[in-house]
């Protein structure tokens, strides 16, 4: 189990992960808002920050060039949120786990 | 697709694309026609990954009456229709694409114009294929004038 200070430091390590992909996001897109207007569970696509498919192109350049990540195509769920992309960029795997069969009692 | 066969020239040889490509077997592959076709030939093709072409300019071409008329400069955004008529031409060598062929011009982000480009200049376009998503594809792409940088930048091109 991990200490309160790891907790602790995870916690700051993510915090800062979040201001800086709301910072790519603004920056990339030239969004005439504050980063911190941004909220970790607000959504990207559609309804919220309203992002349309150009924008999420240029978001997954921005992902690649600032965090060494690369989306698939088939990855469009991690635009769900800014906490969805933070998800994806810190597994650095496949954004949805594998559907595993029940386990055995 | 139909002056391309009138003229005898196929696009792909023995499934492969057949270069150069010189404009009259380019508009077998882009709908552009004059006054608006600013690609007169492609030197290196990788279909749907990269391009390099040739686009010639010269005080003939109508827009040199008003830009400017003491003054002969190409317009910017021509010469951003030269490089994305490239990107063009890669997209619409990509077997996925080949098929419809259209393409179309989606974002333009960081362009830079370095140097005016003159009647008598000929443009050695560039367009590298990056960053996909469904149907878009982020290309970087330059001019250059005798390997001096004259306009770059990137492009996203929808198929």
């Amino acid at each position: 189990m991990p200490t309160y200070q790891q907790t602790l430091d995870r916690a700051t390590e993510r915090l800062g992960r979040c201001r800086k992909v709301k910072a790519m996001i603004v920056e990339r897109l030239d969004l005439p808002i504050d980063p911190d207007w941004i909220t970790n569970d607000q959504p990207l696509i559609g309804r919220g920050l309203e992002l349309d498919s150009v924008d999420t192109l240029e978001l997954m350049i921005g992902i690649e060039a600032d965090f060494g990540v690369a989306l698939t195509d088939d990855e469009v769920s991690a635009f769900g949120s800014v906490s969805r992309l933070i998800d994806r960029i810190e597994s650095d795997g496949p954004l949805d786990p594998p559907i595993l069969p029940p386990a055995e009692s | 697709m139909t002056d391309l066969v009138e003229a005898g020239a196929p696009l792909r040889r023995d499934g492969r694309w057949d270069v150069p490509i010189e404009a009259d077997r380019i508009r077998g592959v882009l709908p552009h026609r004059w006054p608006f076709l600013y690609l007169d030939r492609i030197t290196e093709l990788q279909p749907g990954r990269s391009g390099v072409g040739i686009k010639n300019v010269t005080v003939s071409e109508p827009h040199f009456a008003g830009h400017f008329p003491h003054s002969s400069i190409m317009p910017g955004v021509l010469l951003i229709e030269s490089m994305a008529q490239l990107a063009g031409v890669v997209m619409a060598s990509a077997e996925e694409v080949a098929a419809t062929g259209k393409t179309y011009l989606a974002a333009v982000h960081r362009m830079s114009f370095r140097v005016p480009a003159r009647p008598g200049d000929q443009l050695i376009l560039s367009a590298v294929a990056g960053t996909r998503r469904g149907h878009l594809v982020d290309f970087q792409v330059a001019a250059r004038v005798s390997g001096r940088p004259i306009a770059d930048g990137r492009l996203v091109v929808a198929a």
